[in-house]
Formats: structure tokens, C-alpha cells, sequence
């Protein structure tokens, strides 16, 4: 497996630290690729059959699926081991974190903005769908803050992306952005110069960055709602020498003019939030975005991709990893959505993209795992306006 | 620092003290994983200095009075592990 690559930002694990975040990285491998699989096994030989003789058709949807695997022990099993890990693996990068966070803050500091700009909002209010969990089960979740000048949010979550990931992100946790960039803008628009872009949720930046390579003569914009992760992003855009200017910012209504941007991109954003702040994303989208510009959503698939097992499995994540909006915004008509936003029914996409960009471009990796890789696919929500 | 998140967590197992009982195992399954690898570093930089190879940890047979000591070691470690098993009879004996 690729290792994270070591920027001046990203917090260091002491041997046992990182002997602990290895640990959780290969037990949650043994879940998803051991542990898994067996729920399909009971599924497809024990309880598809049964439901089939009694009721002579085949499960028909998720729900359906659930109720026929909700109290089968092994699946009990994977769901606590599952949710377990999750828990142990925040644990195992919020101790190594809080154990160096007066160093992490003080290196944010010496970054200074040589290039690009930090604008926080002291008045900011936190949405109050982000307040009511935390969103896949980060402790604080993304809005936390817990002393003054704090990155520890940002340095959790760029550590533990990492780890989740189990690397399949590439060593800067970048795919999603590369993947946009590579395999959909330079095939689809090879001739489209945007001039100024906005990353909506960026989070720390990860799949912000790509895009200050892919466009060097345009300006960069991101925005998220929590002010530790941006201070950290802010301070690790600089230590990787890339010019982003961060503000925080609720993606439904923001304070930039109408028709500022050429390119307005989000990646996994759609599915942290509620139908109705999705809803007002996109319209905001369509008033940010100048004539001729285009914006694009890269998400994971949807349930009509999926067959009825496969939903039921995906949807583990809406109550067992706190993911509350998880499925609703799965099973959204988002070409309606974005329709009803303003832009023209023609001028609407929903695709798929081959993902592994991230990794092909950070490492030249031949271990068994990058082999997982392949096949990997994002789902994208494009539309011009 | 927030240490958990917030949330309703679902309860997995019947009785949901399983579910503390199967974090605590995994809590200590991934400390002797850690204890196994600082093991492994040990016995790397022991071997990189040139002081023992790893072979002579593999082949190292331990004589009649090592041997003894691991045995009552262990004795004593099962003892304490198990102990919760054999307090029930313990209290009946004392009786």
C-alpha cells in the first residue's frame, strides 16, 4: 500500500500510534473483504429462496431486504464490528492528534498565507443538520472546535481519510478531484479554461488542490463550514504550495456575487446533506455560476444503480455510521433537482467516471491492494449553465 | 476534545452489554498487535546492530530454569484472566 504522502501539516504517529491506526486499517479490511461478504452468502442461499417460495418473486427493494436480514446474527456481527472499528479507528487518530495539537497549531501558524487566504466567520452558524450528529461518526464532527486557533478537526479527518481509505484515495486523498479533472473536464472539455472555480465542502482541501494544477491561470475559491478544518486546510494548501482562498461558508447561500465562477465542483457533499439544503445548493449553484459555466458533483452511485441487496448494504451507513441524509439524497431525482434550479433539462449529465486517478498520479504501486482499485467508479452530477 | 460522536449508537446483540463486551476485546486485540509490532521493531534493530539475529529468537530453546519461570508465568496470567470464572466457588468455600 502507497503511504500517506508526509506533508509539513499532517500530524506524526509515534510507533505505537501508528502500530494501532495499521491495526484498525487491517481490520477493517477483514470486514469489508472477509466479514462482508458472507451476509450475500446467507442472503443469496438461505433467505432469497425462502422469501421467493413463499411469496413467488424475488425481494423487491431495500427495505424489503432488511427485514429479512436484520436479525440474522452474522449480519448483527458485521454491523457491531463494523461500527466498532469505526469508533476505534477515530480513537486511534484523535489520541495521536490531541497529543501534538499545540505543535500542529503553532505550525499552522508559521505557514502564515504566502499564497493563498483564510476568511473566517465569527458570527458563523452552524447548520443545525450538522449539529444534530456527528456525521460518520467523528466525534465533533466537522464543526468542533475546542480551543483557540484549533486545526484538530482538520488534522483528524486528513489522517483518518487516509486510513478509511485505506489508501484507495492516493497519498494525498485527492481521487476524487484528480478523477474529475482527468477522466471528465480534459475528456469531455479539453478546450474549457475556467477562470475562477469554487470547491463547495471542501473540507481540508483534498480534492481542492487538483484543480489548482489542472487550471494554473485560474483562481481558486473553497468553502466549508467548520473553521478548524479550514485552518488547517488553509495551512496545508500552503505547506503543499498551492494557492486556495478558504472562507467559511454555508454552500446553501453565500456571500460571493452573482455569476462569479466558471467551474463550481463538490465532491461527496451531496450525501451530508438534507433534500432541502440540496435543493438550495444547487440553486445557489445556478446564481453563482457565470453564463457558460459548468458545475459538477462527484458522489458515490445512487440506489437505482443498485440492485435491491446491494441498496440494502449501502444503506448500512444511514443509521449504523450516522450518515442521516445518507439515503434520502440517494434516492433524490437530482436531474429534477437540479432542473428546478434553473438550468436547462438539456444541459443536465449524470454519468460515471473512472476513479484511481489520485493513486495513478501519487504512486506506481504493484502491492495486491491498488489492485482494488481498479474498477473503482465515481458517480457525477454535471450541468451547465 | 470530543471523544465520542454524537448520536444514537444501534445496539447490535440481544443484550447490549455484548456490544461493550466486544469493544473491549477489540480494544484489546489491537494493543497486543501493538505490543506484537514494537516487538518486531525490537527485534529488527537488535539484529540490525548486529548484537542477535532473528534466527536465534526463532531457534532459542530455553533451558530448565527459564522454562519453569514461563511456566509459572503463564500459570499466574490465566489465573488472573480467568479469575471472575472461579470467585462463584471461592465464596462457597469460604462458607
Amino acid at each position: 500500500m502507497t503511504q500517506q504522502y508526509k506533508h509539513s501539516m499532517l500530524p506524526e504517529t509515534n510507533h505505537d500510534e501508528l502500530a494501532r491506526q495499521n491495526f484498525f486499517q487491517s481490520l477493517s479490511n477483514h470486514v469489508f473483504r472477509q466479514i462482508a461478504p458472507g451476509n450475500k452468502v446467507i442472503y443469496e442461499t438461505v433467505l432469497k429462496p425462502k422469501f421467493e417460495q413463499q411469496y413467488q418473486r424475488s425481494p423487491k427493494d431495500r427495505h424489503e431486504v432488511r427485514r429479512l436480514m436484520q436479525d440474522q446474527p452474522y449480519y448483527r456481527w458485521y454491523g457491531a464490528l463494523k461500527r466498532t472499528t469505526q469508533e476505534m479507528m477515530w480513537e486511534s487518530v484523535i489520541s495521536s492528534v490531541e497529543r501534538q495539537l499545540p505543535e500542529l497549531i503553532e505550525r499552522a501558524k508559521e505557514q502564515g498565507s504566502k499564497l493563498g487566504t483564510l476568511t473566517l466567520d465569527p458570527n458563523f452558524q452552524t447548520p443545525k443538520y450538522q449539529k444534530a450528529v456527528d456525521i460518520h461518526c467523528m466525534p465533533g464532527g466537522y464543526h468542533d472546535e475546542s480551543i483557540l486557533d484549533d486545526v484538530s478537526v482538520g488534522a483528524i479527518y486528513d489522517r483518518f481519510a487516509y486510513i478509511y481509505g485505506q489508501g484507495w484515495l492516493g497519498s494525498l486523498n485527492d481521487d476524487m478531484g484528480q478523477s474529475a479533472i482527468q477522466n471528465y473536464l480534459k475528456q469531455q472539455h479539453p478546450n474549457f479554461q475556467p477562470t475562477k472555480i469554487l470547491d463547495l465542502g471542501c473540507s481540508v482541501g483534498h480534492s481542492t488542490l487538483p484543480y489548482v494544477d489542472a487550471y494554473p491561470e485560474a483562481e481558486i475559491y473553497a468553502i466549508d463550514i467548520g473553521a478548524s478544518m479550514l485552518r488547517y486546510g488553509h495551512a496545508r494548501a500552503e505547506a503543499l504550495g498551492k494557492k486556495v482562498h478558504f472562507s467559511q461558508q454555508n454552500a446553501e447561500k453565500t456571500n460571493f456575487p452573482d455569476r462569479s465562477f466558471n467551474l463550481i465542483v463538490s465532491h461527496i457533499l451531496l450525501h451530508e446533506i438534507p433534500v432541502p439544503a440540496i435543493r438550495n445548493v444547487m440553486r445557489e449553484c445556478y446564481r453563482l455560476l457565470a453564463p457558460g459555466g459548468m458545475m459538477i458533483h462527484v458522489e458515490g452511485s445512487l440506489f437505482r444503480h443498485m440492485d435491491a441487496y446491494r441498496a440494502f448494504m449501502y444503506d448500512w451507513e444511514t443509521a449504523n455510521n450516522n450518515e442521516p441524509f445518507w439515503s434520502a439524497m440517494r434516492d433524490l431525482d437530482l436531474t429534477a433537482v437540479v432542473s428546478q434550479a434553473g438550468f436547462a433539462a438539456e444541459n443536465i449529465i449524470e454519468t460515471f467516471i473512472p476513479g484511481g486517478s489520485g493513486m495513478q498520479k501519487s504512486s506506481n504501486d504493484n502491492s495486491p491492494n491498488s489492485k482494488l482499485n481498479m474498477g473503482m467508479r465515481w458517480f457525477l452530477l454535471a450541468a451547465t449553465k | 476534545m470530543s471523544k465520542k460522536a454524537k448520536g444514537k449508537r444501534p445496539v447490535y446483540f440481544d443484550d447490549p452489554q455484548i456490544d461493550k463486551m466486544l469493544a473491549i476485546i477489540m480494544a484489546l486485540t489491537a494493543e497486543v498487535s501493538v505490543l506484537r509490532d514494537r516487538l518486531d521493531t525490537l527485534e529488527h534493530l537488535i539484529q540490525d546492530k548486529g548484537i542477535i539475529s532473528i534466527d536465534e529468537i526463532e531457534t532459542y530453546q530455553p533451558d530448565e530454569q527459564v522454562a519453569k519461570e514461563r511456566e509459572q508465568r503463564r500459570a499466574e496470567y490465566i489465573a488472573r484472566v480467568l479469575r471472575v470464572v472461579q470467585e462463584e466457588v471461592e465464596a462457597l468455600q469460604q462458607h
